[in-house]
């Protein structure tokens, strides 16, 4: 603070001392806020952004189309923020909660009845994980769609995956904590889709000397059947290690958004106009002929440098309105859920009493269908086949265009809507046929494993989607189409599936056509 | 063009709105409006009123409105029921509407709440803090809060009951003889003790909604209405059920469902029991024989009834002897013995030697005794002729008459079909070739067994039967005992 | 920075953000009372309501199990309830000094942890204790019996009067 202390030589020590004493609050206040006002120029508001570590994440600048709520719906912000949530009533909840079999469910009833805001922390919890698990796979569907995958955001489509999966183990890790019934049964359903692949091994008889099912299991529960073992290792996982992978990863898919370039967007057409410095100028016209040989280190088709507007406007304070609102949606929605909704917390859990229907987390009910035809491939080689297609689909589709516009290239919207009601009409009626007629087992009770294995309702559905995008690929001669075809009827697989097992699957697995038709048992 | 962030400041003032008013909302909820503590300012102004004397003003100075709860941990017990039921140690609190009145009777003053608790007697979910989830009928919770007529059920956990006051547990004391006289024993184990058709009942006031089948049920499901709509008719409960309805009334069902809620296996410190329960556990461990006319009552009544007459019993599809008819007479001692210790194979007749259904060697003779000195028919026994006929038969032959008049019924190989199976060991050791002949000449009356020799009428010859009796001996073989394999099956006629 | 009044709208160039408008100020401060509200919730949470394992109160019974001049410990609960021709009345026997419970001595009572002693009457005679042992509230439950609260003072020498 050179600028506020008085000159040395005409003041002893003792009145400097004093001095900087009577103006402690101003220098702290300074220290604190470095502008100490609302930022008035563009280049205070630059400043705003790159000398805050929260903020600086963000380029100072940012594309008018990034603020476009069309263009992202906030999907990854929402994702983000009820993260934000999650952890905040996580580490409230840890204060109270026990994790042993004795204490667990007790300590849950305490968070319910005694701890003062807890239940309402608790149900913030529960409805903060759902969003984030809704909004996670609808941010992967609005990057797909908006073709925002290609080159060179390949490799944060994969750490996009990568979260994915963490966010839906986070979320399977926390359901055995309270250790209800639901907690209970929801995990051993998990844990034995885990050992689906015994079936395989099973069917080949060579389970005793090779046995990746059996090992899975164990890993996760640390036995045979859930118990104090397991709980312990959900809970490490699920306030520790998982929460530190997901801070990680999500940190490097952050990076990656501002060293790719930001959000994926179309170019901008030569000789718009953008605002700048306070005014509307023409966007600046690259020369035909000119080389620019300054390269930046931040990737994008054109380099930046000493370049005009690009219809861009500043990120603050523009960026962080638009970031600010979205947080605030995803609080507002999950506090109105929690007040009406509370957190199902049911009988303790009773490995003698098995919840009838069983049924795992939601976001996994559709594997559960397909587990139900066959466990190995419903369970391991389908979500394998789903993850390993996901991965691939930036390295197979590299042909430029239509990034950052929802179905941007020519014919996507069509093959889109195709592709749904056809992805639509197969599952159901696949799902219909199996209700009403069975499946291989009923037909033939002495049929090889293996056969139920290769040829499922799982099975033909992957086979139908593969070929309609086949189909589509050699019809349309476009790889992007192809994938369009192919993403389409995943989802709406998974859609249908969820929802199916959600409300149709009743007691036994059977089929009902509303849960209060199930049978008192 | 528009300002790009206006739509977000819009959002933004909307959501914090939104969110303010919420967060506002269940501040409320939960700190002005909770039920406890609703029910506490009403207290408080009983309070008010009943502060007429220095004590009274003290109490209500006192009177602080907070969660209050019992945290018993050697019960495992947390029961905040005392936020509501502020009043229950208050004398003066006796006429005022629940939650706040005193507790009733002198059991408080046994029992401390301070020690005890409240769900160790009246069961319900003492974490709640509020009244539907405490009740917990229809809430998650497995053990819901016990009726007022139904909460001596649960004194028995730590009581020896004949020990308590008869007019505290007479439902229960009630249920206890109901029990007895129904014969309930003869299918359902307790304490060691009992038949093997029906579920063993030790823990069976510990049961959980869960483990019964609620499908017939009219809600609210709670375990006692179950017992009592289950006592009036088993198999409308429960569709299958083999159970003989034991044809009560509504009060009767009621005391058996009572007697139901009070067995249960908990842990409960040592320190907690009163001293008759452990006396009443250490005499457990070495029993007493019980006279074998209360045993009859006990075990056999319900399948046998008085034992004079068979009669078809159309849920087993077979007979049920007449033990108590002239097969008691007929039989060797040591037949009906075994038959009691080893059970009837093939039949529903269980075993109740010691370690299957816990009678002593003691009561089995006494009950074998009892049975053939109070045999309501006593013809003149047949044993005599019966000597005669022992001797050395033909296998061959015999399984020729057996298949033509006994198969029907025992089965072609004696495996037993609607009449009992012939071809088991522990039948086979246990009848000796006597007590054969005797049956095959003379039938077994009140069961479907003719007499094969009437006299002066065509039947078997007394030859024939020693063949029959031969046939029978040679399905013996192979026997999981030491004694046969070496024997030729048409030369094991003959009974050492 | 012009203000939003001074710029007429146009195509071209349109009127620059107003960074100090109405809106922004009103949704910034509902914003800020939103977290507000929310903060304050969030550190009720620690603050236990209840306090898990039995109750800071006990009853101790009836006076007439108190006989006069006699002492009786209670040990687990951590304090003595003693009888006089005053009246009933009981002092803690935890360390005022840092919180270790204190053995009964011949001259009264001292503190294993750090030296610290007391005389029968709580005052303190040697020793970093900063203050004599509490007197605690006596009061008499609805059914007659005593009632200690260890978590209430009440001034050295308060009897209560049987």
């Amino acid at each position: 603070m050179a600028t506020t202390a008085p000159p040395s030589e005409t003041i002893s020590a003792t009145q400097e001392f004093l001095s900087n004493l009577r103006q402690l609050p101003r220098n702290l206040k300074d220290a604190w806020f470095r502008l100490g006002r609302v930022p008035g120029s563009e280049r205070e508001e630059s400043q705003a952004t790159f000398h805050n570590l929260f903020l600086h994440l963000h380029s100072v600048r940012v594309h008018r189309r990034t603020l476009s709520p069309s263009l992202t719906l906030g999907l990854g912000l929402i994702a983000t923020f009820s993260f934000v949530v999650l952890v905040i009533t996580g580490l409230l909840l840890m204060i109270y909660y026990k994790p042993s079999t004795a204490l667990a469910y007790p300590s849950m009833k305490d968070i319910h009845y005694v701890v003062a805001t807890g239940r309402f922390i608790r149900n913030l919890h529960r409805w903060a994980a759902h969003i984030m698990v809704i909004a996670v796979f609808a941010h992967m569907a609005r990057v797909f769609f908006t073709a925002s995958y290609k080159r060179p955001r390949e490799f944060n489509w994969l750490v996009g995956l990568g979260l994915l999966v963490l966010t839906l183990a986070l979320s399977f890790t926390g359901y055995l904590l309270p250790y209800d019934q639901l907690a209970y049964w929801a995990t051993t359903i998990g844990a034995n889709i885990a050992n689906s692949p015994r079936e395989l091994t099973d069917a080949l008889g060579i389970t005793p000397y090779f046995d990746p099912g059996g090992l899975q299991k164990r890993l996760l529960l640390g036995a045979q059947t859930v118990g104090e073992d397991s709980l312990i290792r959900f809970y490490v996982l699920h306030v520790f290690l998982l929460p530190l992978l997901l801070v990680i990863l999500l940190s490097v898919h952050f990076w990656r958004i501002r060293k790719d370039g930001g959000l994926a967007r179309p170019e901008d057409p030569a000789g718009g106009w953008a605002e700048w410095g306070g005014k509307m100028q023409r966007v600046f016209e690259p020369l035909a002929t000119k080389t620019y040989g300054l390269m930046a280190v931040v990737r994008g088709r054109r380099p930046p440098v000493n370049r005009g507007p690009e219809g861009t406007v500043m990120s603050w304070p523009h960026l962080f309105w638009a970031e600010l609102a979205v947080f605030m949606l995803t609080i507002a929605i999950t506090l109105v859920l929690s007040f009406y909704i509370d957190a199902p917390l049911k009988e303790l859990a009773n490995p003698a009493v098995p919840e009838n229907p069983a049924k795992a987390p939601w976001y996994f009910l559709g594997l559960q269908e397909l587990v139900s035809y066959s466990a190995f491939m419903g369970g391991l080689v389908i979500p394998s086949i789903a993850v390993i297609g996901l991965a691939l689909i930036p390295f197979l589709d590299r042909r430029p265009g239509g990034e950052g516009v929802w179905f941007g290239t020519p014919g996507e919207r069509t093959v889109a809507w195709q592709s749904l009601l056809f992805g639509l009409a197969s599952t159901v009626g696949m799902l219909a046929f199996t209700v009403n007629f069975g499946w291989l087992r009923n037909w033939f009770p002495e049929i090889h494993q293996l056969w139920i294995i290769a040829i499922n309702p799982g099975s033909i559905l992957v086979v139908l989607f593969a070929g309609w995008s086949l189909w589509v690929l050699r019809r349309r001669n476009s790889v992007r189409l192809a994938a369009v075809a192919l993403f389409t009827c995943f989802l709406v697989g998974f859609v249908v599936l969820t929802y199916f097992a959600t409300v149709h699957r009743g007691p036994n697995w059977q089929f009902y056509w509303w849960p209060s038709q199930w049978p008192v048992h | 063009m528009k300002d790009p962030s206006r739509l977000y400041r819009w959002m933004l003032l909307l959501t914090s709105l939104v969110s303010l008013g919420f967060l506002l909302a269940a501040a409320v909820r939960e700190n002005l409006l909770a039920e406890w503590q609703q029910r506490q300012r009403t207290y408080r102004k009983l309070l008010a009123e009943k502060a007429t004397d220095a004590r009274g003003r003290e109490l209500l100075r006192n009177f602080r409105i907070e969660l209050r709860q019992v945290s018993v941990p050697a019960l495992g017990a947390v029961d905040r029921c005392v936020s509501c039921h502020v009043g229950i140690d208050d004398p003066r609190m006796t006429d005022v509407p629940q939650p706040y009145r005193l507790h009733p009777g002198e059991i408080l003053e046994h029992h401390p709440v301070d020690r005890f608790g409240c769900t160790i007697c009246h069961q319900g979910q003492g974490a709640a803090t509020n009244f539907h989830d405490a009740k917990a009928e229809d809430a998650y919770w497995e053990y819901p809060l016990l009726p007022p007529e139904l909460t001596q059920a649960t004194c028995l956990s730590c009581h020896d009951v004949t020990r308590l006051p008869r007019q505290d547990v007479a439902l229960v004391l009630e249920g206890m003889r109901l029990y007895e006289e129904k014969s309930c024993g003869s299918c359902h184990k307790l304490h060691g003790r009992g038949g093997a058709l029906g579920p063993a009942l030790d823990n069976e006031g510990m049961k959980t909604k869960h483990q019964l089948v609620l499908a017939n049920l009219k809600p609210p499901y709670t375990t006692w209405r179950w017992h009592q709509a289950h006592f009036r008719d088993p198999a409308g409960l429960v569709p299958g059920s083999q159970m003989k309805n034991p044809t009560v009334t509504e009060s009767e069902a009621l005391a058996l469902t009572a007697y139901m809620l009070s067995l249960r296996q908990r842990d409960i410190p040592e320190s907690y029991l009163a001293p008759d329960k452990i006396a009443q556990k250490f005499r457990a461990l070495s029993p007493q024989p019980q006279p074998a006319e209360r045993l009859y009552r006990m075990y056999c009544f319900a399948c046998h009834g008085e034992g004079t007459y068979g009669r078809w019993e159309k849920v087993f599809l077979r007979f049920i002897p007449a033990i108590r008819g002239p097969l008691a007479v007929t039989a060797t001692r040591r037949y009906l013995e075994t038959q009691i210790a080893q059970g009837r194979p093939g039949t529903q007749m269980p075993p109740w030697h010691s370690q299957a259904g816990g009678l002593l060697p003691e009561e089995i003779a006494a009950l074998a005794e009892y049975l053939r000195s109070t045999a309501a028919a006593s013809p003149a026994r047949a044993t005599a002729g019966g000597t005669a006929a022992v001797g050395r038969g033909d296998a061959a032959r015999g399984q020729v008459l057996f298949l033509r008049s006994c198969a029907g019924c025992h089965g072609v190989s004696g495996t037993g079909g609607v009449a009992p199976e012939l071809a088991h060991p522990v039948f086979l050791q246990a009848a000796d070739d006597a007590f054969l002949a005797s049956t095959i000449r003379n039938g077994r009356p009140q069961t479907a067994m003719p007499a094969f020799q009437r006299p002066g009428s065509a039947g078997l010859s007394d030859a024939e039967i020693v063949d029959l009796i031969a046939f029978l001996r040679s399905l013996a073989t192979p026997p999981p005992g030491p004694t046969a394999p070496t024997e030729e099956p048409s030369r094991s006629g003959g009974n050492p | 920075m012009p203000d939003a009044n001074d710029v007429k709208p146009s195509r071209l160039a349109p009127p620059p953000v107003t960074r100090r408008s109405f809106l922004s100020l009103s949704a910034l401060v509902s914003f800020l009372a939103a977290m507000g509200t929310a903060l304050a919730g969030v550190l009720r949470l620690p603050k236990p309501t209840v306090e898990p394992g039995p109750v800071r109160r006990y009853k101790v019974g009836h006076p007439e199990q108190f006989p006069l001049g006699a002492e009786t410990l209670f040990a687990e609960e951590n304090f003595v309830v003693r009888r006089d021709a005053a009246g009933i009345y009981a002092i803690a026997t935890t360390c005022t000094h840092l919180g270790c419970a204190v053995a009964r001595t011949s001259e009264g009572f001292a503190c294993p942890c750090h030296g610290s002693k007391f005389a029968d009457n709580g005052r303190v005679l040697a020793g970093p204790a900063p203050r004599p042992l509490p007197w605690l509230e006596i009061s008499r439950a609805a059914d007659g019996q005593l009632v200690v609260y260890v978590d209430r003072e009440v001034p050295p020498g308060t009897h209560f009067p049987v």
